[in-house]
């Protein structure tokens, strides 16, 4: 496995893309919950009637889920910048010249997951570190409560890695994976909205209440275990809401992590390269 | 010993066959040319052996072992097709990802590098190279770790004359050095310099395989192939008579003072001019006409691309 990693790691540390896409991410990261936090305690503060909505998302406990759910928004960079070096194998040859070479495919694939894991790893490592520097700075009491939130921020990542994997096995040209996954990405973004909305019908004149059919779709699974930390407004309006089946989204981000897992592997080790 | 040993071998694109049914060994310390017209068959072959194409049927051993084993191919050095590396790291950036796969040590590169004439270019990217030596580093990278077994696919492809040159007198050297080298290619002239063997494959299938002498030796027994002979005498006239009582003698035609004849294949140039010494007549010529690998080539396999 270390020689693997040198191998992916020699790859890497050299490609321009990778260098640009992890500054970007790291000053991303805290400059998105840096905005996040000044504009709550610069301008919602400040609005007459604040005081209904009065709410400090980076308070502790609140900093876990509050940062979880911003950072959720730029995961789509690591998982480009996997798809990149994935379909760029592809453009290059360089993954039939590495099997060519003595790698295995089995090798191949799972340096890829690894990767895949490791970036999703460093992700929620940051995260960890920015809650917990805007939650000190906000001047509250530590506390643990809600850490369960970067744990669901850690298997969004590794559902965007994996189907950025996915796409770069089955599309294999960069440009048309990259746009691929963005259309996908909105497209099932779209979809969830649609079966959302059939959700509160069916709970408020069918009284069936399945939670948030929308929730259940691949990459909202994920998605959907990250919210932004409720508002009192928000919490009043929870009566007309279906109910939130966590663990049952949660079981589904797992399950799908999996068949991404096992289709781009059996793809990879069974297709002409 | 027995390097490599393919055993029908086929694959199907679809409703294309590319190959069908391919069975041939490969000695150990040849160099073993698979020769076939563009869209024969060959590329797919080699990438069947080194595991990037899926076969549809048929197996195929190295050493006698069954191959999938990732570690023999580490032995292995191959260019196979194009030349693929990383654009945007440089000549020995990437001969180091190849040295790590193989397990290697990086000590190597430098020896390799300067033997393609590449190493005042080590540092240069990949992506900055002509074709010429974009070929030559994957020669290099393939040369990594000293393997005995090499597989070059169109190892000349988009070099200059000179490279041309100074990659077959390579390939002479590694087999003088005891390796066995296995390449594909479609050009005639550079498998006839190079190869001790040679199996030609057309749309998919194997028409032939032996060594490359013996397939350029007149009146190979596969086709039936006639023998050309050219005599001369001081009296062609009279030869030409006598020649009428010759068996296996198919046809005569004179020639600017020499009489070119078309044989049998039992007839040898031995048999011919104690015949005609029996005969009373002193041959003051008898040449038997090697053909070039590029008549048999087309005696085999026609004139047609496969394309």
């Amino acid at each position: 496995m270390n020689n693997l990693l040198k191998i992916e790691w020699l790859k890497l540390k050299n490609y321009t893309a990778f260098i640009v896409m992890t500054i970007f991410f790291l000053v991303g990261v805290f400059a998105l919950n840096y905005i996040v936090y000044t504009v709550n305690k610069n301008i919602v503060r400040n609005v007459p009637g604040a005081g209904l909505v009065s709410f400090s998302p980076y308070n502790f406990p609140n900093t876990w889920q509050s940062t979880s759910y911003a950072t959720g928004f730029i995961l789509v960079l690591p998982a480009l910048l996997l798809l990149m070096l994935f379909t760029n194998e592809y453009s290059f040859k360089t993954h039939r010249q590495n099997i060519i070479d003595g790698l295995s495919r089995q090798q191949f694939i799972s340096i890829k997951f690894v990767m895949a894991f490791i970036f999703a790893l460093v992700s929620t490592l940051l995260v960890f570190i920015s809650a917990l520097l805007f939650g000190l700075a906000s001047g509250t009491s530590f506390s643990f409560q809600g850490i369960e939130y970067v744990g669901y921020f850690f298997l969004k990542a590794l559902s965007y890695n994996l189907i950025a994997i996915l796409f770069s096995v089955l599309v294999k040209r960069t440009g048309f994976a990259i746009g691929i996954f963005f259309i996908y990405l909105g497209a099932e973004n779209i979809m969830s909205q649609l079966l959302n909305v059939l959700s509160i019908k069916l709970k408020n004149e069918n009284k069936i209440d399945i939670g948030n059919i929308g929730d259940y779709l691949p990459m909202n699974a994920a998605d959907s275990l990250l919210a932004f930390p409720d508002n009192p407004i928000k919490s009043m309006s929870k009566t007309i809401m279906p109910t939130d089946y966590t663990w049952v989204v949660f079981i589904l981000a797992v399950v799908y992590l999996v068949v991404f897992y096992l289709w781009s592997r059996h793809k990879f080790i069974n297709a002409d390269l | 010993m027995e390097i490599l040993s393919i055993k029908n071998l086929t694959k199907n694109y679809g409703r294309i066959r590319a190959l069908n049914d391919v069975s041939f060994s490969v000695p150990a310390k040849t160099v073993f040319g698979i020769l076939g017209p563009n869209g024969s068959g060959k590329t797919t072959l080699l990438g069947i052996i080194m595991d990037i194409t899926k076969a549809t049927a048929g197996t195929y051993t190295w050493e006698g072992e069954q191959i999938a084993a990732n570690d023999l191919r580490k032995k292995i050095g191959t260019l196979l097709e194009t030349p693929n590396f990383y654009h945007y790291l440089s000549a020995e950036r990437n001969l180091k990802i190849a040295a790590a796969i193989k397990g290697r040590g990086e000590g190597d590169i430098e020896k390799v590098l300067k033997i393609v004439n590449l190493y005042q270019r080590k540092n240069s990217k990949f992506q900055t190279f002509s074709l010429g030596m974009k070929q030559r580093l994957a020669i290099a990278a393939a040369l990594l770790g000293d393997p005995e077994i090499l597989v070059f696919d169109e190892p000349t492809n988009g070099l200059d004359p000179a490279g041309i040159a100074e990659i077959r007198e390579l390939i002479k050297v590694l087999h003088r050095q005891g390796k066995t080298i296995i390449m594909a290619s479609h050009i005639l002239d550079e498998v006839e310099k190079v190869c001790t063997h040679v199996a030609i494959i057309q749309k998919g299938v194997l028409k032939t395989v032996s060594s490359v002498s013996e397939l350029m030796s007149t009146g190979a027994k596969d086709t039936g192939i006639s023998v050309a002979i050219e005599i001369s005498a001081a009296d062609n006239t009279a030869v030409q008579n006598i020649l009428k009582e010759l068996n296996g003698v198919q046809s005569v035609t004179e020639v600017d003072n020499e009489l070119h004849l078309i044989c049998s294949e039992n007839i040898t140039g031995e048999m011919l001019n104690r015949f005609c010494f029996d005969n009373g007549v002193v041959l003051n010529k008898l040449m038997v006409k090697r053909k070039s690998l590029e008549t048999r080539f087309l005696e085999i396999t026609g004139k047609q691309s496969d394309k």
